[in-house]
Formats: structure tokens, C-alpha cells, sequence
């Protein structure tokens, strides 16, 4: 359950990569920078622990991130994106304006979107922080 | 608007990578008033993660703290405690 110290319901995180091993590692790293209470749900690789999506399990992941404040989904590469939007279409119109795909690099989005939604920030500000990673220098 | 700023010290061996940094912002995120960080010659938005990080502020560094907003007194004087007890 995703919830502040408040009690009022958090953005969860869905975190889509090819690699299970890659999907695991970003999660466990949000919650060592964003604390305890963000939701993060994996949807790594294919069936059968091969590389790649698999779109029952990150339709499954959507649909667990979100406990009422919504859900912001970041991906690795190409078909991750393909694999989030079929879920989305098979999925009921309310839960997919809860759930918003990132357009951001995937470590760094999620690092920002991770600790911006533990501050309690709405599911429009964890999205814009996920994409300000597009933006964010390194050196 | 009050404004507040202070210059704090990392302890020697914590620089602002990403455990600290987060605790850094999310305390920041809970006052009202706009935050910024300087640290070698740059500025970084105090809720920004991404942003503070890029300070890439080593131990034992000075950070200038600042704040502007009606909350900037505490803000400044709980993030300069919290940069000064970073272990």
C-alpha cells in the first residue's frame, strides 16, 4: 500500500524494462533515494524470463501501482513503449486516466519521479518530474 | 517575501549522492518556499532531485543554502541541520 505518513494515498511507479535483472535494480535503487512508501511494481522481461515484455504482466503492473492517486509508468526501449500502451488499451477507461507514461530516460526518470511522489506530489507533478530527466545534466 | 540563506559544510566523508540527496530534497519538498543549493559554482533547485545531484558535491564541501517564501527561516535552519548531520 502506498501511502504517506498522512495517510493519503502516493503515485506508484511501474517500472517496464526488457531485463527482469534491470527492472529489479531501478526499483531497489527508487526506494533506497525515495524511502519506504512510493509503490514500485516491476514488469521485467519476456514470458518465461526471456529478454523482453510481456504484456500480462505489465498489465498486471499497472493496474497494482495505482491505490487511488495514479500511477506513473517509465520504460527502457521500443517495444516496452508498444507493450505499456496495448496494456493501457485493454485496460478500462477510468484506471487509464489514472496511469501516464513517462517520456524520460529510465534511471533518471524514475529516480526523480520516485522521490517526487514520496513528497506526496499529484500524479501531474510526478510525470513532469519523470520527464525532467530528459533535460538533466550529468556532468 | 522572507528570505533566508546559509553556508553548511558536508561532513568529510558524505558527499550529495543520491541517498543523501534524497533526504535532501524530500525535506525540502515539505516547506513552501522555493529552495536553492549552490556548490561549486552552480545552482540546483533544492526539490530537484536530478538537479542536486548534478551539484556533484563532494565531502566536505560548502553548500549555500537558500530560501524565499514565508517558511524560509525554518526551511533553511532544518536543511542546514539535516546536511550537517548527513552520516
Amino acid at each position: 500500500m502506498s501511502a504517506s505518513t498522512n495517510g493519503h494515498a502516493l503515485v506508484g511507479l511501474v517500472i517496464v524494462s526488457h531485463s527482469a535483472s534491470i527492472a529489479d535494480g531501478v526499483a531497489e535503487l527508487i526506494a533506497q533515494v525515495a524511502g519506504p512508501d512510493v509503490a514500485i511494481i516491476t514488469a521485467g522481461g519476456g514470458p518465461d524470463g526471456t529478454l523482453g515484455t510481456d504484456g500480462d504482466r505489465v498489465r498486471k503492473a499497472l493496474q497494482a501501482a495505482d491505490s487511488g492517486a495514479g500511477a506513473v509508468v517509465l520504460v527502457d526501449l521500443g517495444s516496452a513503449v508498444l507493450s505499456v500502451r496495448a496494456a493501457l488499451a485493454e485496460l478500462d477507461g477510468d484506471a487509464t486516466s489514472h496511469v501516464v507514461l513517462a517520456d524520460a530516460p529510465l534511471v533518471e526518470g524514475a529516480i526523480s519521479a520516485g522521490v517526487t511522489a514520496s513528497t506526496g506530489a499529484s500524479l501531474s507533478d510526478v510525470a513532469a518530474a519523470a520527464e525532467e530527466a530528459r533535460g538533466a545534466r550529468k556532468l | 517575501m522572507p528570505e533566508s540563506s546559509e553556508l553548511v559544510r558536508l561532513p568529510p566523508s558524505v558527499a550529495l549522492h543520491a541517498r543523501p540527496a534524497g533526504a535532501f530534497v524530500r525535506a525540502a519538498a515539505s516547506f513552501a518556499a522555493a529552495i536553492e543549493v549552490c556548490a561549486n559554482g552552480r545552482q540546483a533547485n533544492g526539490k530537484s532531485i536530478l538537479e542536486i545531484l548534478g551539484l556533484g558535491a563532494d565531502g566536505g564541501s560548502e553548500l549555500t543554502i537558500s530560501a524565499s517564501g514565508d517558511d524560509a527561516a525554518a526551511a533553511v535552519a532544518q536543511l542546514s541541520e539535516l546536511v550537517a548531520t548527513f552520516s
